[in-house]
């Protein structure tokens, strides 16, 4: 991982936990744990995303009385499987990314779904049919312009 | 766009195996038994998740701050009114009760807390109180705000409580009329989005016909809630089980996401109740109310 990636991704993450645990704002702003993970996995190898993923899945699972270590096991497995894409799909074209990002965060979002509790979870329809793809659209935007913004040309120079 | 294999055989096999080794790991974290599970939370929340805990505890007592004089002043002019008046009734309340030789009603210490909320995946009718098993907040203490229960607590630790509010499924409480004509108990129903979310009052005698707009309190049965709590108000008819009871929809008294100051009921107190104020707002000073 180069350090424009690695910046890109800690800034991220350290706003995330800014906008999610300090100011409390909840689904009102962007998952950019998931945008992090997801830019990190294609620099780091299939193991280091796995890690990663583990990493911010406890942070994510902090707070989770229900359901603690669901986004643990979604994030792990989302930064091995990001980590993968990068054998079948080479470039960082915004397009790609924007289609990378959105089925990132919508497939955590699934994964997290089917591993909560299951007394606990909203019914599916509304995670994974209404919710969940307004969520992965907002990640993604708000992680395409973070890249072009602070992280200009290719990542993984 | 074609591929890129990474690195040899050899590479590709460790890479397999930490992979592996990683996911395993997730999934034992996702079955640890609850004591694990509560000590890990406990781990995380209190080393780096705590300076942005604080962050959040302190934006909300800014806020509360922020509440506009006039607003603070009117209802402090309220609870002045409503103080006066019932000091007479308390005297003759306990006339009577001498003359009937009831018990003294139970009486509950009272502490101020900030409510912290959280916008993580997995907390969303989860809150943190800002005090802690020192200040004898203890669990399954209830939490109310001026306008009505809010939840109760679930984990205390030094310096800081969990709790969930009525929204969260596992939250029940007894609840009754103001005049105890019917009774019965209140639970959260999910809604289609989690704004939909709304309380059920269930198990009310058949023959206990509610109207829209009568309120609901605790009722005191169980011992969990204190008595007389406000819960929210009859909105109308939910369902009829078979002749035997009725279930209504109920507007609950308080939106969780709005509750930025709460009291928690402590234990049982044989003298007048008292407030202990938040002490993270006021330097930790005692006000008997």
């Amino acid at each position: 991982m180069n350090l424009r990636v690695f910046l890109l991704c800690t800034g991220l993450v350290v706003t995330h936990l800014l906008l999610h645990v300090a100011l409390g704002l909840g689904k009102a702003a962007p998952d950019l744990a998931i945008v992090a993970l997801l830019l990190a996995s294609r620099a780091l190898g299939s193991a280091g995303g796995a890690a990663t993923g583990f990493v911010l899945g406890l942070l994510e699972d902090a707070f989770s009385v229900g359901s603690f270590g669901a986004n643990v096991f979604a994030m792990s497995v989302t930064g091995a499987v990001a980590a993968r894409t990068r054998e079948l799909f080479v470039g960082d074209s915004i397009p790609f990314l924007a289609v990378f990002l959105v089925l990132g965060k919508w497939g955590r979002d699934l994964l997290v779904w089917v591993v909560s509790d299951p007394a606990g979870r909203v019914p599916f329809n509304d995670a994974a049919l209404m919710e969940g793809p307004l969520l992965a659209l907002y990640a993604a935007g708000a992680g395409l312009l973070a890249r072009l913004l602070f992280a200009r040309g290719p990542l993984s120079r | 766009m074609a591929g890129r294999p990474r690195g040899t055989g050899e590479d590709r096999k460790r890479d397999f195996l930490l992979t592996a080794g990683v996911i395993l790991g997730s999934l034992i974290v996702l079955n640890l038994p609850p004591g694990s599970k509560r000590s890990a939370r406990l781990f995380l929340r209190e080393t780096v998740l705590s300076p942005l805990l604080g962050i959040n505890g302190a934006i909300t007592r800014m806020r509360e701050r922020a509440l506009d004089f006039d607003v603070l002043r009117a209802q402090m002019d309220s609870v002045t009114g409503l103080v006066a008046a019932a000091r007479t009734l308390a005297e003759e309340n306990r006339r009577l009760r001498e003359a009937l030789a009831l018990k003294e009603r139970e009486r509950h210490r009272v502490r101020a807390v900030t409510v912290i909320r959280t916008g993580t995946p997995g907390a969303e009718s989860v809150f943190l109180l800002d005090a802690g098993s020192e200040d004898g907040v203890r669990a399954f203490n209830a939490v109310a705000t001026e306008a009505g229960l809010l939840g109760q607590v679930q984990e205390v630790f030094s310096g800081r409580a969990v709790a969930f509010d009525w929204s969260h499924r596992d939250f029940r409480a007894s609840a009754m009329t103001p005049d105890g004509r019917a009774h019965g108990l209140v639970e959260a129903v999910r809604g289609g989005f989690r704004e939909q979310d709304r309380l059920i009052l269930r198990g009310t005698a058949y023959l206990s016909d509610l109207s829209p707009g009568e309120e609901l309190v605790t009722s005191g049965r169980g011992g969990t809630f204190p008595r007389g709590i406000r819960i929210g108000w009859i909105t109308g008819p939910a369902e009829t089980s078979a002749g035997w009871s009725r279930s209504y929809h109920v507007d609950p008294a308080v939106y969780p996401g709005a509750a930025t100051h709460a009291l928690v009921y402590l234990s049982r107190v044989a003298e007048p109740a008292t407030v202990e104020p938040d002490s993270a707002a006021s330097g930790g000073q005692t006000d008997p109310r």
